[in-house]
This record gives C-alpha cells, sequence and structure tokens, in this order.
C-alpha cells in the first residue's frame, strides 16, 4: 500500500505493508522503526486519551491513533499552527497562554478538620495549614463542565477553524474558548470569562461550526455560544 | 569495551559489583539561553501529577522552581489513567487504619511501614489537592463526596475509590497545566533530562536536551527531584503506559549515585488485548472485571482459573503466567477470558449494562467485535505491563540516600511493597509529590544559607565538569554524534531490548533467562557507541530514541540483576525455579547502587 507523508511542504511516499486494524499511527510507527527514523511524528497513549497523535488525514483533523488507515492516504501536520518538522506542531506556546490569560481557578481555600498526617516522619510540615484532614466543600458540577473537560488539548479545533491564525492574537480560536468556557462553567470560578472571551475575539466567530472536535465535544454548542451570548 | 559480566550467581552473592560502562566525555562549550544566571533552588523532573505537584509545594514555600517534562507539562501516564482515586474513611466502616492493613497486607512484607502510613493518612488530601488544582471528582446529587459515588477497586476491603467519569485523567492532565501556571513555576516542555550532575555527592544540576531546539543545556539546581514515572515502554508494545514511561528516572538516579529498591517488582495488569496489531497490550480490564463468574480457560477451552474477580493483579496473572509458558496459550500469545457464565447469573445483565455504560466495552467492541462485546464470545487476553512498585529508595521526606535528591510517584519505591492496589497511585503523587517539593525547598534553604556563608558549591555550566554535546548522548555514552554514520538504529535496538524484557524479564523469569538478558543488554551498550544518529536539529527524534535507549537500557539492567537477585516468587515477581514465597530467610528488600562504576547490591531485612 502507498501511504504518504507531507514533510516540510513536499509529500514523501512510502510502501507499507497493510494488516487488518491497522491504524494512522501504527503505520507512522511501521515507517519511523522499518523505513526511515528520521520521520518526526507525536503520540502517547495510543488509545486516542493524550490527543498528542494528531494529524490531518485526506485533509481532515483526526487522532493518527484512531483513525483506520486506508491505501493513498496522505497524512499531513495540523494546518495553521507552526510546524517544527514533519508532522510536529509547535505546543509551547499553549502553555503560556495558560498564564497570559489566567486560565486556572483562584487559589482556594481549605477547610480543615483536626487529623494528623504523618506522625512519625520528619517535622517539616507542622506548620503546614495542609497537615490536617480537609473538609470537602459541596461542588455541583454542570454538565457543560463534565463534558467540556473530556478536552484532550489534541488541537484539531485550531487547525480545522477557518478564521484561527497562530500568528493573530486578536482571535483565540476554539480551543482557547473550550478552555474558557471550562472555567466558565466551573461553580468555583471568580472571573469574567465572557469578557475575557470578547477580549480574545469571540464575537469574529463565524459561527460556520467547522471545529470539529474528535473527542466529541460540540464546540460551538457548549463553549462558543454560552461565552458569546449568541442564540 | 571488554565486557566483564559474569553471571555466575555466586558472584552477585558474595557482593562482587559488576562493571558498569563509565563512558568518555567530550566537553563543549554550552549555548544556554534557557536559565537565569542562578539557575534554581528546585528542579522537578516529570511533568506528571507528582512532578507538578512537588513543583508547585516547592513554590508555595517561596522556592524558585523549573519543571523539566518530555512531553508537554500535564501529560505521562497521570493524563492517560483512568482518574480513579483512593480515599479511605469515606464509607461507613472504612479508616485509614483499614487502608493501611490493606496497603500491608498487598505488600507482601516488602512494603516500607513508614511510606505506607503516610500513604494511608495522607489519602484524602491528595483529591483535596487536586480539586484544589481545579479537578471535580464525580460527586452525590448534593454535591458532595460521599459513601455514594464510592467505587470498589481489587484488593480494597471497602468500597473507597473517588472516580473521574469517562474522560478518567484527561481532565487531571489538564488542572495540572493550570496548577503550574498559576504557581509560576518556569516549565521547560519537551525537554528531557539527560544526567543529574554531583560534586561530592550533592547535587549540582542537571544536564537537559531540548527536543523541539536541539540542544542541550545545563540548569544549575540546588534539590531535584525525580518524578518521572514508570518503565511500561521497556516491555512495549506489552504496556499500557504512555510513550515516555522508559524508565528515565531510575537511570538517572542510579548514575547519580542513588540506591534503587526492589527493581524486580514490575506490575502487570492481567487483561489486555493481543491483537490486533494496534491494540496490542492495551487496558482490557482487572480481576474485578470478571464479574461472580467469569473464568479463564487456554486455547483447548480448559479452565485454568476460576474465581477470578476475587483474586489481586499478581495472582491472576501468576496464574496466566504458569499457563502460558506451559503452551497453554492462544494463537496470539493470550488466554480466553470467558465472562460469558456471568450472563446466567441474576443480576448478570445488569453487570453488563453497567460496563458498557461507562464505556469499558467500547475498546473491546472495536478491537473484538459485537459478539464478545456482549460477553457471548470470550477475550483473547494476556497480561501487559503497567507500574513498577520499586524504585528509588527514599526516607519518608522523599528524599534519596544522594542528599538534595528526592524522588516522588511512580519514580519512588516502597509504598506498595510487591503489588499495588487499584487507585492508590493516582493518590500518591500529590501526597508525596507534596512531601518531596516541601522537602527539596526546604534543602534548598539550607544551602542558599551555606551559599551566604561562603560554601558556595553550586555548579555553573563551566564547573560541571560535563560534556554538553548537543547531541545530548555524548554527556556519557559515546555514539558517533548526530549526523555521523552509524550502524545501529537506536529504534531497532529498542525493539529487541523490549521484546528481551518482555521474554526473560517479564512475568514469568528463571535464572537463565535472566542472564540472557544481562548477556543482551551488555550488547546493546557496546552498540551505544556505533549508532546512527540522523542528521537535523529541530526536534530530531532519532535524539530522543537514543537518550531513551540509554535509560532503558540501565533501567532494564536493575531490573533484571534485582530479579535474579531476588531467589523466590514474591509479590509481582514469579521465579519459575523458585516458584515460592521463601519466608524461611526473612523478608529481604533488594537495594541496588553504583560506586565507582560497579553495580553493588545489598540485602536488607525488610523494615
Ligand atoms: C492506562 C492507565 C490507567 C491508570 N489508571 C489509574 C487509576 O485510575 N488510578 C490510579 O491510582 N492509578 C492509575 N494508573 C497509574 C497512574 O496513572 C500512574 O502510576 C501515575 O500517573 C504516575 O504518575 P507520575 O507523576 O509518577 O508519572 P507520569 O504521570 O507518568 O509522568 C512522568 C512524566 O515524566 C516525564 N519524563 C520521563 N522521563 C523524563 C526525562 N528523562 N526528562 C524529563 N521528563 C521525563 C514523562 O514524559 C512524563 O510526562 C494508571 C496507569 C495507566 C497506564
Ligand atoms: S464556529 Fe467559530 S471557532 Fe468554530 S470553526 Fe467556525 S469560526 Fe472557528
Ligand atoms: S476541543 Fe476537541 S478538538 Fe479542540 S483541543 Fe479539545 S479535544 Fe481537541
Ligand atoms: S496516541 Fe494518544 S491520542 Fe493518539
Amino acid at each position: 500500500m502507498i501511504f504518504s507523508v507531507e514533510r516540510q511542504r513536499a509529500l514523501q511516499a512510502f510502501q507499507v505493508p497493510l494488516t487488518e486494524g491497522d491504524t494512522v499511527l501504527t503505520t507512522l510507527l511501521y515507517i519511523h522503526e522499518n523505513l526511515d527514523s528520521t520521520l518526526a511524528f507525536r503520540h502517547g497513549c495510543r488509545t486516542g486519551k493524550c490527543g498528542l497523535c494528531a494529524v490531518e488525514a485526506d485533509g481532515k483533523t483526526r487522532l493518527a491513533c484512531q483513525t483506520t488507515v486506508v491505501p493513498r492516504m496522505v497524512i499531513g501536520p495540523l494546518s495553521r499552527l507552526p510546524v517544527l518538522r514533519d508532522l510536529v506542531v509547535d505546543r509551547r506556546r499553549f502553555f503560556d497562554q495558560l498564564s497570559r490569560h489566567q486560565l486556572y481557578l483562584a487559589k482556594q481555600q481549605f477547610c480543615l478538620g483536626s487529623h494528623r498526617f504523618y506522625p512519625e516522619s520528619r517535622q517539616f510540615c507542622q506548620d503546614d495549614p495542609y497537615s490536617s484532614l480537609p473538609q470537602f466543600g459541596v461542588i455541583k458540577e454542570p454538565a457543560e463542565h463534565h463534558n467540556l473537560m473530556a478536552c484532550t488539548e489534541c488541537l484539531c479545533c485550531l487547525a480545522a477553524c477557518p478564521r484561527y491564525d497562530w500568528e493573530d492574537s486578536s482571535f483565540g480560536g476554539p480551543y482557547l474558548f473550550v478552555k474558557l468556557a471550562q472555567l466558565h462553567f466551573d461553580p468555583r470560578n471568580t472571573t469574567d470569562r465572557r469578557k475575557q472571551a470578547r477580549e480574545l475575539g469571540i464575537g469574529e466567530c463565524a459561527e460556520c461550526g467547522k471545529c470539529y472536535c474528535p473527542n466529541g465535544i460540540a464546540i460551538y454548542k457548549t463553549a462558543i455560544r454560552p461565552l458569546s451570548g449568541h442564540k | 569495551m571488554a565486557c566483564a559480566f559474569s553471571f555466575a550467581q555466586g558472584e552477585y552473592l558474595c557482593g562482587k559489583p559488576l562493571p558498569e560502562h563509565t563512558g568518555k566525555e567530550e566537553s563543549h562549550t554550552a549555548t544556554n539561553g534557557h536559565t537565569g544566571e542562578n539557575g534554581f533552588d528546585v528542579v522537578c523532573i516529570g511533568g506528571g501529577g507528582a512532578g507538578i505537584t512537588a513543583a508547585v509545594a516547592a513554590a508555595a514555600r517561596g522556592a524558585k522552581v523549573a519543571v523539566i517534562a518530555k512531553e508537554p507539562a500535564g501529560y505521562g501516564d497521570t493524563r492517560i489513567s483512568m482518574g480513579n482515586m483512593v480515599f479511605p474513611g469515606l464509607a461507613d466502616g472504612d479508616s485509614a487504619e483499614g487502608f493501611l492493613s490493606d496497603l500491608r497486607k498487598s505488600g507482601e512484607g516488602l512494603e516500607d511501614p513508614l511510606l505506607a502510613r503516610i500513604m494511608a493518612e495522607g489519602a484524602p488530601l491528595a483529591t483535596a489537592i487536586l480539586e484544589e488544582y481545579g479537578h471535580i471528582f464525580t460527586r452525590d446529587e448534593e454535591g458532595r463526596l460521599s459513601a455514594k459515588v464510592l467505587g470498589r477497586t481489587g484488593g480494597h476491603s471497602f468500597a473507597r475509590t473517588v472516580t473521574s467519569g469517562p474522560a478518567g485523567g484527561v481532565p487531571i492532565g489538564q488542572v495540572l497545566r493550570a496548577a503550574a501556571a498559576r504557581a509560576g513555576v518556569t516549565v521547560f516542555e519537551e525537554t528531557v533530562a539527560c544526567r543529574i550532575t554531583t560534586e561530592s555527592r550533592r547535587v549540582t544540576g542537571v544536564v537537559c536536551f531540548d527536543l523541539p531546539g536541539g540542544t542541550s543545556f545545563f540548569v544549575p539546581a540546588a534539590a531535584v527531584v525525580i518524578a518521572t514515572g514508570g518503565i511500561g515502554s521497556l516491555y512495549y508494545p506489552h504496556t499500557d503506559c504512555a510513550r515516555g514511561a522508559t524508565g528515565d528516572g531510575f537511570a538517572l538516579a542510579y548514575e547519580a549515585g542513588a540506591e534503587l529498591v526492589d527493581m524486580e517488582q514490575v506490575q502487570f495488569i492481567p487483561f489486555a488485548f493481543t491483537h490486533p496489531g494496534a491494540f496490542l497490550g492495551l487496558y482490557c480490564g482487572e480481576p474485578a472485571l470478571a464479574g461472580p463468574a467469569g473464568v479463564l480457560r487456554n486455547r483447548d477451552g480448559k479452565m485454568i482459573l476460576e474465581g477470578v474477580s476475587r483474586l489481586n493483579r499478581a495472582e491472576v496473572v501468576r496464574a496466566m503466567a504458569r499457563e502460558l509458558v506451559g503452551g497453554g496459550g492462544t494463537g496470539y500469545g493470550g488466554l480466553l477470558l470467558d465472562l460469558g457464565p456471568n450472563l446466567a447469573l441474576p443480576g448478570g445483565r445488569d453487570l453488563w449494562r453497567a460496563m458498557r455504560d461507562r464505556g469499558q466495552l467500547d475498546l473491546v467492541r472495536k478491537a473484538y467485535g459485537e459478539a464478545a462485546c456482549r460477553w457471548e464470545e470470550p477475550w483473547d487476553v494476556a497480561p501487559t505491563a503497567h507500574y513498577l512498585m520499586g524504585g528509588i529508595k527514599v526516607d519518608a521526606s522523599c528524599e534519596s540516600t544522594l542528599p538534595g535528591l528526592f524522588a516522588a510517584g511512580q519514580a519512588m519505591g516502597g509504598v506498595h511493597g510487591g503489588n499495588r492496589l487499584g487507585s492508590v497511585s493516582l493518590a500518591e503523587l500529590f501526597v508525596f509529590g507534596r512531601i518531596a517539593g516541601e522537602a527539596a525547598a526546604e534543602r534548598a534553604a539550607e544551602r542558599t544559607v551555606e551559599r551566604a556563608a561562603g560554601f558556595d558549591r553550586t555548579a555553573r555550566p563551566d564547573r560541571a565538569g560535563v560534556g554538553l554535546n548537543p547531541a545530548g548522548l555524548n554527556l556519557q555514552s559515546a555514539g558517533k554524534g548526530i549526523g555521523a554514520p552509524g550502524r545501529y538504529s537506536p529504534m531497532a535496538l529498542q525493539r529487541e531490548l523490549q521484546k528481551m524484557m518482555w521474554e526473560e524479564a517479564g512475568i514469568a523469569r528463571r535464572a537463565a533467562g535472566l542472564e540472557n538478558a544481562l548477556q543482551a543488554l551488555a550488547g546493546i551498550e557496546k552498540k551505544l557507541d556505533d549508532l546512527c544518529i540522523p542528521p537535523g536539529s529541530v526536534y530530531n527524534t532519532g535524539v530522543l530514541d537514543a537518550i531513551e535507549l540509554r535509560f532503558m537500557r540501565i533501567t532494564g539492567r536493575l531490573i533484571a540483576v534485582s530479579a535474579l537477585l531476588r531467589k523466590e516468587s514474591r509479590g509481582a515477581h514469579f521465579r519459575l525455579d523458585f516458584p515460592e514465597c521463601d519466608d524461611r530467610h526473612g523478608r529481604k528488600r533488594i537495594v541496588l547502587w553504583q560506586e565507582e562504576g560497579w553495580m553493588r547490591f545489598r540485602e536488607e531485612g525488610a523494615p
């Protein structure tokens, strides 16, 4: 079977065997092991959980480990993101975004009971506020929060969004809106996430729904609409 | 180099050291655009639950902290876990003491009683820390964590597990990233720790390789926390662990001069897929999955194990290992897990439906089809490498035997002894991650005082005496360097090593096989001098493969030597030539370390 990979904008074809159940990931691994160990791609879990293996398969954003391979398939890196090498896009900027946009809850208060904690160990934690059993408060988790937290951060939605461009910071992009919506629906959140979303250009979203999520998150419905206030 | 391995058992017994490769080094000038002038108080290696918790805890103590993560931050096994976390004391009649007694029972005498106690008493704190980071465990209708929401996992005498819903560890991975960002710690993503430097047996820093940039650099550190997770990838594809679980931390600690304990205790989960290729090794279930009536059969349909769900992981794996070694395996190298008998029981259908609704049968449907998914056909299953109970030997403050070097999470050894109970690992990450982070911050603070008093021993790159070859490899193993023609592909050698580990140091071990394994590892070591690493600096995965190969070889050797030394079957360690647990000579912990380039060992009475 012929299997092609886009490398630095040029397509390279590989002749690979096809066995039943093979995925794009097993094929990439086959190439890396047997044909060309310079082929660069990410993966982690082989089971759809880590989101690191996201690529474009015949132009569609997909998780390589969850996509059955077919003859003459063409694999490329995610569009609209800076490519480091072969199928690897630069992910580091997304960590910086977390601090830049405060994509976290404010520090929570622990309510403490009285419970001894590792009595025999060295005493360096004696004055520690955590050193007793915490009491757990009531948290009513909205269904939206639960669904949105299934985001594997695979970045497929960014690659699929016609409006997104990593070089243009005026539009945060669907992934960032999902992160904001997670916090928006968290009962412990104290920051105005809608305001943040507006500042990050959610108003420019074309409502086209092209931000397909391989993990089944209805991005427009559960993240963008509640943040933007669109009906 | 002449390999002076001798595999006569007597040699191990009289403590004669084994030679260890001491490698030659080339010195290069550091091209370091990454670190601040003074380095860091605490450097945490690993960006899973343990590494990030340690970093956040150290930062809360005022330390200047960096996280070095081979993957993006917030990944590792933590992210692909099921998100189940032990929470003792919530169910009626349950208590920390009850949990401790379960821990100690399952440890088969190898657990460290103090660490186990810290684990048992600290467990609820883990849930609190993680929720404080932003996670929400499944709660009851009133929004509380109560007995109603608890799940039951194998080996626990009570239902005492809080759960995370179908996405499992995915939300946990996200909130770990958030916690690191909130704490303001410096994060080096996709950066591999290659070596921990020391001076007069004190930690001075970490030599790193930056994968996207293709450069090596040195991070000075007053204290280092190893939180690099496990060893699953030494058994690839027979593992359900993340790709990065290549045992780096054990090799890093060993080379730095710290002690390791009970490295032979590799936990295998009994039920993983055996085919098709894309599924091989992936998790399909715990013993509990078998339900009240599920049984294991061999290739001929003969029943080899009943009451599966009442046994722990090790017991089931051992029964399977015996049958597989005896030739009872299927063409796929597995056994048949027959859940059909459950359907005939009252409530059997409900059990099935509950499992389906929890999504536990989705992968089964994909791999084995509809009938298997409905329990009408048996599943072809084999054990898969999951977790290492042994690891870096630490005291109650998570400090190793090398001052300033700490370990937390799966990288540390001794909490679980010979078996790990389900859902305890995630809790240990937060309990011990926090202790390690705080203790490391304290160590660093002590050293700051020393510095002020004129005892500055913190190494600078030029004083560290390490080669900073951009290959990241010539750091210690030779290798001709990037782009130079060499004979051996690192990836091919990795696959060779993994196959050998699975066959000789896997679920059933014997002296001859382990000696073969050691021979093979020595062979691989020689080939490290003649690697073919493709050219290119940016994201050159060939370099990563080579660095990991080197770590896998060292850690593989630690596992194999420890397995050879333990001449009994205990916990997860099953010796075909010593099938019984040997209590006559007392319970022994096996401790390994390196001294002047030699591997040394000692047997310690279990505490
Ligand atoms: C499929 C699966 C399901 C599981 N489910 C559960 C569960 O429900 N409950 C439970 O309690 N336990 C579970 N476990 C076990 C548990 O998830 C792990 O033991 C735990 O997450 C390990 O955490 P850690 O922080 O020690 O390591 P990890 O989370 O594995 O993180 C280690 C990190 O260190 C990095 N690293 C490694 N080497 C280097 C290096 N040289 N330089 C820099 N970085 C490095 C890795 O890339 C990784 O990011 C599960 C495990 C698996 C595989
Ligand atoms: S709906 Fe908005 S965010 Fe989604 S693809 Fe369209 S423009 Fe992008
Ligand atoms: S929302 Fe979906 S597509 Fe976007 S990053 Fe998350 S999991 Fe990927
Ligand atoms: S490898 Fe983890 S999602 Fe594909």
